[in-house]
């Protein structure tokens, strides 16, 4: 049997929990609404819903946002569901309550022509609209660029889809036809390449940059994921300004988990031997994956890497709400390194 | 052509900080074990720091390298707040750490100083940037600025800075001498003075607060504002420093610096940009601007208290002048509550009124903004109906944000009450906030003064603080005249209660 939902009535909805919030506080304090945006959620029907929940809560307080967590099943029937619920939480030692709104849809495949139009008037006045699609097969639907429409800001995770080349190609084109887009898998280089760069604040090492011949990225896959081809074109364009002209080189090695960095080298035609590797970044800790080995002249530094999770992720994303000049300029490099790579 | 790090991405990046060497004077001390290394492991934890940073640490007690590292890393594990100590990062860290035995009197310590500087920058690549600090007894620091000086310590291939802990002399001309010494190897630019209430987050983000949202600033002056409260409460005693604290004072140890640098966020006026020498000279201003008294307004404007004994939760308490090492007549203030005024347009007649003491119920930092009530009181009904509206900026120990206003109650009638409304740092940021210690060594690393304080900042605040204090040296008082683990002196009730005022409950 079919079923659909009415926005006026979730709306509704929305306003008798707040009265329901407000009755059940203790005392004077009352409850904080918060929101700052509208953050949706494209997930799977067998996506973890606990795991998803648990990454909302998390980035409630700094990002208080009204929810729309859509999960898609595939049926031939048209049918749409929603309930609504609040996400609460105690800062002040049971002081006062702050929550943020969530609805949970669930959607067919058939019924998603119907999702925008549904979508769209439950989205929180005046503020930006987040759209976080969890799924390969659902940034594939025909219908996905009318909920893209909706969206400020679209979030993806490249990681999940199994070809580099094709991926980066296709958001190339989102991007060049004005999309304002975010790849999680460019979001985990961020420590990465914040210590590459932290390394070049030294001017004697940043004097040393112009002579670099060779840039190796090792991953632990066969073939070069996207976070290789991010990296690449992201030192490549870096180099470029400089006027330095490398050589770029993709090497496989085990390491940590699929798909993953595990190396990066740039080498310098004149170090000390013939060829000295004046950065290398290697994955070490096995058991949690969070630390770096920098190696500089030298020199040998070890630091932190926050473990990359969902939460860290869309934390860091949801913190830039414009448009990120630098992915964006870094991704149309990475989409012709891989087809470059790719091509027979 | 210099070139410029092509790797930059400000939109996601921490800020970087350049390489440098940080030789720190008394590293033998408690804050070197308690703040100044614990912080700066946790920079080197979050990557914040260069991959050659290195420490040297200076003091009498001769030990090794190897020794000083160890005893640091037992510092460090006691010490550190909110952190994991991790043992890799540790290892790394350490091999940058380097440590000097010496005498500050003794002339030979600066060349050789210079010396092991020179030999610590081959080795960590630190391009010869060099930090110092001064982490010794302010009698010695013009020694040490004179002994760099001789050794022309002060200059070198890179750039040259020196940090300095407060007190920054214990009244306007001795911290006029002082300046003028460093000045002798130090431009003013280079100069660091640290008031480390100035780096914690909430100090910080009152200016966020006020210049960053549109609509307070509108309210902010003498046209909404009523009077300001300013509370630095702490309800430990003096803790084994009484020979200090009794030439010290509360005036002289909190008024005088964090309190009225506060005073100066909360109050200055906008700077035309975020550069720290627009955001100093606007403090400066206001510093020069707070009205200095008159000694009649001293006696009228001004408390002035010492604890004595008291039994607080079954504890027998000692006051003031039973702590070791304190003179049994001593006639320190151990607490000072003082009124200001703020001698321009947006401030006129508006009372800041200051107060910090020892053995006080609780320990907090606050500030205060009380508002003018509504002009006129349209709902009739008790005292709350009319209650102003107040702004709380918490320091600590919550660092966080109120606003409290009135709301109509449910219900048929028009009864009003008040409510509050929450930002509180710790939950509404998922990470840690770094400690005042971890934001200042940086800006000094990277060269942003913004935080720190001026020459001619500390002269203004000596030159408000000196009036109370000359007319203090020449009174006796009638100490104690509040028992530990109360909130003062009644003076203190009577110099608000004269402008109809009363002291928070913080």
């Amino acid at each position: 049997m079919g079923g659909t939902i009415a926005p006026d009535r979730i709306l509704h909805e929305m306003a008798d929990l707040w009265v329901s919030l407000g009755k059940q506080s203790e005392g004077d304090a009352g409850v904080l609404r918060a929101c700052s945006m509208t953050l949706v959620v494209e997930a799977e029907e067998s996506d973890d819903a606990q795991a998803i929940g648990e990454t909302l809560a998390a980035l409630m307080p700094e990002h208080p946002s009204r929810a729309i967590v859509i999960r898609f099943r595939a049926d031939d029937r048209r049918t749409l569901a929603a309930r609504v619920f609040a996400q609460c939480w105690m800062p002040f030692g049971h002081r006062q309550q702050i929550c943020c709104e969530q609805i949970e849809i669930t959607a067919t495949d058939a019924s998603i022509p119907d999702l925008a139009a549904v979508v769209l008037p439950l989205t929180a006045p005046d503020l930006p609209v987040v759209l976080w699609c969890r799924s390969p097969r659902l940034f594939h639907l025909p219908a996905f660029p009318q909920m893209a429409a909706i969206s400020q800001k679209v979030v993806l995770d490249s990681e999940a889809f199994n070809d580099p080349a094709g991926i980066l190609k296709e958001m190339s084109a989102a991007l060049a036809m004005g999309r304002s887009l975010a790849d999680l898998s460019w979001t985990r280089l961020t420590r990465w390449r914040e210590l590459i760069a932290q390394i070049f604040e030294n001017r004697a090492q940043l004097a040393n940059l112009p002579g670099v011949s060779e840039v190796r990225i090792s991953s632990c896959s066969k073939s070069p994921p996207v976070e290789a081809f991010y990296m690449a074109a992201w030192l490549m364009d870096g180099l470029e300004k400089i006027g330095a002209h490398a050589r770029l080189r993709f090497d496989s090695a085990p390491g940590v988990a699929s798909g993953e960095l595990n190396r990066v080298d740039l080498i310098a035609r004149d170090g000390p031997d013939s060829i000295a590797s004046i950065v290398s970044i290697a994955s070490i800790g096995l058991v949690e994956g969070h630390a770096a080995e920098v190696r500089v002249g030298g020199l040998v530094n070890r630091a932190v890497l926050p473990r990359p999770t969902d939460y860290a992720l869309m934390r860091e994303e949801l913190s830039i709400p414009g448009r990120d000049a630098v992915f964006e300029r870094t991704l149309a490099a990475a989409a012709k390194l891989a087809a470059d790579e790719t091509r027979p | 052509m210099s070139l410029e790090n092509p790797f930059q991405d400000p939109l996601r990046f921490e800020r970087q900080v350049p390489e440098c060497a940080l030789a720190i004077f008394g590293a033998n001390g408690d804050l070197t074990k308690r703040k100044l290394l614990p912080a700066l492991y946790r920079l080197a934890y979050e990557r914040r720091l260069s991959a050659g940073f290195a420490v040297l640490g200076l003091s009498r007690t001769a030990m090794s390298d190897e020794e000083f590292r160890e005893k640091m890393r037992a510092s460090v594990k006691e010490f550190l707040e909110d952190s994991p100590f991790d043992d890799d990062i540790w290892t790394a860290f350490a091999q940058g750490l380097f440590y000097m035995a010496g005498d500050v009197h003794d002339a030979a310590l600066y060349p050789a100083l210079d010396a092991r500087m020179k030999e610590i920058e081959g080795q960590r690549h630190t391009g010869g940037n060099v930090l110092f600090y001064l982490s010794t007894q302010p009698s010695q620091y013009i020694r040490i600025a004179q002994g760099l000086g001789a050794a022309n310590a002060g200059t070198g291939k890179g750039w040259r800075r020196i940090v300095v802990e407060k007190p920054f002399g214990h009244d306007l001309t001795s911290a006029q001498e002082l300046s003028a010494e460093l000045h002798k190897v130090f431009h003013e630019s280079e100069v660091y003075r640290i008031d480390h209430y100035l780096g914690k987050e909430t100090v910080q983000n009152i200016l966020a607060f006020r210049f960053g949202n549109g609509i307070f600033e509108p309210l902010w002056s003498r046209n909404y504002v009523n009077h300001v409260q300013i509370t630095a409460a702490e309800s430990i005693g003096v803790e084994g420093r009484g020979a200090y604290y009794q030439e010290a004072g509360s005036l002289r140890d909190m008024i005088q610096n964090h309190l009225l640098q506060i005073l100066a966020t909360v109050a200055m006026e906008p700077s035309a940009t975020f550069r720290p020498d627009s955001v100093r000279d606007e403090r400066s201003k206001l510093l020069r601007s707070i009205r200095i008294m008159k000694p009649e307004e001293v006696r009228a404007d001004t408390v002035s208290g010492q604890y004595g004994p008291a039994s607080i939760g079954g504890e027998d308490v000692p006051g003031f002048r039973q702590e070791p090492g304190v003179n049994p007549d001593a006639q320190t203030d151990t607490y000072a509550a003082v009124t200001f005024f703020v001698d321009n347009w947006r401030w006129a007649g508006v009372p800041f009124y200051l107060r910090s003491g020892k053995r006080l119920p609780k320990r907090v930092t606050e500030i205060a903004i009380q508002f003018n009530a509504a002009p006129l009181a349209i709902f009739n009904g008790n005292e709350s109906n009319v209650a102003p509206n107040l702004l709380i900026l918490r320091i600590q120990p919550e660092e966080g944000i109120s606003l409290k206003f009135l709301s109509k109650r449910p219900g048929t009638g028009m009864k009003l009450r008040p409510v509050s409304m929450d930002f509180n740092y710790g939950s509404s940021f998922g990470e840690r906030s770094p400690t005042a210690y971890e934001t200042l060594l940086l800006d000094a690393i990277i060269g942003d003064a913004t935080l720190y304080t001026r020459q001619d900042m500390v002269e203004a605040n000596w030159a408000v603080v000196d009036a109370i204090q000359h007319v203090w040296d020449n009174t006796k008082f009638d100490f104690p005249n509040y028992p530990a683990g109360t909130w003062g002196p009644k003076a203190a009730d009577d110099m608000l209660a004269r402008r109809g005022h009363v002291w928070r409950q913080p």
